[in-house]
């Protein structure tokens, strides 16, 4: 018989103190768990802050959407005001070089048109990236304003000329995740660097995708049709495609990397740019963050832009008045959007697109946890 | 096999830490079980930890406020009364 409460020789312990005690053990307990993925997870090589490491390794082991919630809540708090200060000059991009202007018979892409008038100086202006770059530069920058409810929104640009170049897609340290063939260093390999005309950031990681990756040839994730992928064929073109070659490798593709839905397509703006499920598990596209896409122009010549405090669909409409007839969404927030041109061969002078760009210029000449994408000059091509 | 009914106070805390441990354990795997990934487990505990820790805290310093207003009430109430040595104020 179990005796009375009067007859118990001991104190009791309260149910809520249990309770408490219980859910602090409980959380210890699991915090130990979870030590033992986290501490290996920020043993590992960085170039990033352990903020950021943390955030991405809470990513990667289930907590996309607490990430992605934080990540709304934070934003939509930090979000602009419309209108302000109008600016008075435009960050200094590329460099204008002796020969500018007198190409005759080459083909250059149009100026961008301003969309603010009077438009400042230089502004949409094509300007060489590289100093010694001849009448035929092999990639080009400018920057203009990009929404005149915005004036003092800055996009920058760059324009790649395909004839000229080959894209190379480069594993990162951490991304993609195991198992690759054939990883590499995680930066742009010191033997290929005399042809180095620019890099830029690979787009989401597989896990937040939700898409595909074919790599030398080989599935590493198994395609989805209907995303918007880079594509690069065995005989060197590139280009930025809506996917429908089904999950596995088609024997023409050297590297094909998707990434969301195209945000245009066939020269219009995909009409879906609001939020769903095929956008990932991410911020959502109506938020205001860095975000940074790529597309093709008419001649198949590759469009890079990047801007803070873009949504989906006004990165997509940079890219579209910038000349894309397709184009996709790659990485966004500051930590993971770059464009780093590099203005002498042999990667010297390497210079962000944007001066805001978070990540050093430096960045993917030392190896980086992200894939990325590297810009040569074709073999036999000269400056 | 039956526990014994007459403890000690101490082993009465021990026994009762024993079982909160076990259902703690029992808790911890079943929430990394269902959960979709230990960073999940990780954060969600990081914040239960933080609260507990929190209202530990606070409860440690309320105690703690009451004990010193208590104190020095009765400090008040001695200084009255004579220093409490039971004489008489002024006698």
């Amino acid at each position: 018989m179990r005796p009375a409460r009067s007859e118990r020789r001991y104190p009791v312990i309260p149910f809520w103190k249990r309770a408490r005690r219980i859910f602090l053990l409980a959380a210890i307990a699991c915090l130990i768990a979870a030590a033992t993925s986290y501490v290996p997870a920020m043993k590992a090589k960085h170039n990033v802050g352990i903020g950021v490491t943390s955030v991405e390794w809470l990513r990667q082991n289930g907590g996309n959407s607490i990430v992605s919630e934080i990540e709304n809540w934070y934003y939509s708090l930090e979000a602009p005001e419309k209108g302000g200060s109008a600016l008075t000059s435009l960050p200094k991009v590329g460099v204008t070089a002796e020969g500018e202007g007198s190409q005759a018979r080459v083909y250059r892409p149009p100026n961008v048109a301003p969309l603010i008038h009077p438009a400042l100086p230089g502004e949409g202006v094509w300007k060489k990236a590289a100093a010694k770059a001849g009448p035929r530069p092999p990639a080009l920058l400018t920057t203009f304003r990009s929404d005149p409810e915005y004036p003092h929104f800055v996009a920058g640009v760059a324009w790649i000329d395909a004839s000229r170049t080959h894209l190379a897609y480069v594993p990162g340290l951490a991304e993609p995740p195991e198992p690759l063939d054939h990883r590499g260093s995680g930066e742009v390999p010191p033997a290929q660097r005399r042809r180095l005309v620019a890099t830029f950031n690979g787009g989401f990681p597989l896990e937040t995708s939700n898409a595909g990756l074919i790599y030398r040839g080989k599935v590493v994730e198994t395609m989805v049709n209907g995303i918007a992928t880079i594509v690069e064929y065995r005989d060197g073109r590139v280009d930025v495609i809506r996917w429908h070659q089904g999950p596995g490798a088609p024997a023409n593709v050297w590297f094909a990397k998707q990434n969301l839905p195209p945000i245009i397509d066939e020269g219009k703006l995909n009409p879906d740019l609001s939020d769903g499920p095929e956008w990932g598990e991410t911020v959502n596209n109506a938020i205001r963050v860095w975000r940074s896409g790529l597309g093709v122009d008419a001649r198949g010549n590759l469009i890079y832009a990047a801007a803070n405090y873009q949504t989906v669909e006004s990165l997509a409409k940079i890219l579209q008045h910038a000349g894309a007839v397709r184009a996709l969404e790659l990485d966004i927030n500051e930590d993971w959007t770059s464009f780093i041109s590099y203005r002498h061969p042999g990667a010297l002078e390497p210079s962000n697109l944007l001066p805001e760009m978070f990540r050093p210029a430096e960045r993917y000449l030392t190896p980086d946890e992200r894939d990325f994408f590297a810009v040569y000059l074709r073999p036999g091509q000269a400056w | 096999m039956k526990l014994p009914r007459h403890i000690t106070p101490g082993q009465a805390a021990r026994r009762a830490l024993l079982a909160d441990l076990a259902i703690a354990l029992a808790i911890a795997l079943v929430a990394i079980t269902v959960a979709a990934g230990i960073g999940v487990v990780g954060f969600l505990a990081l914040l239960v930890l933080l609260a507990v820790v929190v209202w530990i805290a606070a409860e440690a310093t309320v105690k703690a406020l009451l004990r010193r207003r208590t104190r020095r009430r009765r400090g008040t109430e001695r200084a009255r009364t004579g220093s409490g040595d039971g004489a008489y104020p002024g006698g």
